[in-house]
């Protein structure tokens, strides 16, 4: 399924439900990980590529440009919580190294100097 | 510690830009006004959508194994992506408008740039929720008038009386379909998310 390319998989290719990837755990690890936390594969993983399943085996085929934990939900067609699960997982055994917002604070948004790099980043386009 | 170098014929994990750092905004406003469009015409991907859980679940390995993944309710949610420069990488979350969706606003707003509230002229208020979410939490947000083809010509100050929203609210006439004229809106939103911040 992963061999042609890409991952636009249907939700007909999966035999096993979706909570059965992460063994039924939803809330209890990567919680923290917004749906934007950026993700990229570490050279451990590429070596270990064979050995994972097929899923995990996407996710860091995916991850080797930056890729946001809601960009693996989608393309795998698992709802966020199982891609938080997912990439938790390969996170904790050292696989995939996450990047997080600056500021997860409940009024705390992006600093001055992150707001002024992005008005330009736009403005340029 | 040591690393084995990797096996021929492999790719390495390509060079990780040093300080990557994701940034959100959320596109927000009544069913029908143009979210999935505003995404649509600034993402560099093609806009996807994303299934996120109703309630908090916690569904035991016996019960994972019982009940198929579809009893889980979720809801879709458009979202897009700008690359902004080599660290920077900008998510745009098209925010489902019902209220009986905010419960997933509170963890979609915590931490982002602002937001953009698209309205439909003829139906203002249908926005008038999102308004009252970002004023209450204090977000920054702009306001975009989608135009549609059969959109009446109302001034811009009766509209924003109509609208009930601060003076220095940014107001704006855009076209959704139009990348120029999404990406306009994206920068009064910033524009106005650094005056908030400096002041």
């Amino acid at each position: 399924m992963t061999e042609n390319g890409h991952y636009g998989w249907r939700k007909g290719d999966r035999v096993v439900p979706a909570y059965a990837l992460t063994q039924g755990r939803t809330r209890t690890v990567g919680q923290n990980l917004p749906l934007e936390a950026l993700v990229t594969a570490t050279e451990l993983a590429v070596q270990n590529l064979p050995t994972l399943q097929v899923e995990r085996r996407a996710i860091v085929r995916m991850s080797m440009r930056p890729t946001s934990v809601v960009e693996i939900g989608a393309a795998l067609h698992v709802p966020a919580g199982v891609a938080r699960v997912l990439v938790s997982d390969l996170a904790n055994a050292g696989f995939l190294t996450v990047h997080l917002p600056q500021s997860t604070d409940a009024a705390g948004g992006p600093s001055q100097e992150i707001l002024g790099r992005l008005l330009d980043g736009l403005r340029s386009r | 510690m040591d690393f084995a170098p990797a096996r021929g014929g492999q790719r390495s994990a390509p060079r990780t830009p040093q300080g990557l750092l994701p940034l959100k905004i959320l596109v927000a406003g009544g069913f029908g006004v143009g979210k999935t469009t505003f995404v649509g015409s600034l993402s560099e991907i093609p806009p996807l959508s994303t299934e996120q859980e109703m309630t908090e679940l916690s569904v035991g390995i016996d019960d994972a194994a019982a009940v198929p993944d579809k009893t889980t309710t979720t809801v879709a949610m458009d979202f897009g992506r700008i690359t902004v420069d080599e660290q920077l990488i900008l998510y745009l979350f098209g925010a489902p408008g019902q209220n009986r969706f905010w419960f997933m606003w509170d963890e979609l707003a915590r931490g982002a740039v602002g937001a953009v509230v698209l309205v439909d002229v003829r139906r203002v208020d249908d926005s008038f929720a999102a308004i009252d979410y970002f004023e209450d939490r204090r977000l920054p947000f702009a306001v975009a008038l989608n135009q549609f083809p059969e959109t009446p010509d109302f001034p811009m100050s009766s509209v924003r009386d109509a609208l009930a929203i601060q003076p220095d609210t940014p107001l704006i006439r855009m076209d959704a379909r139009d990348p120029r004229s999404s990406l306009d809106t994206l920068v009064l939103l910033v524009e106005h998310a650094i005056a908030r911040s400096a002041s």
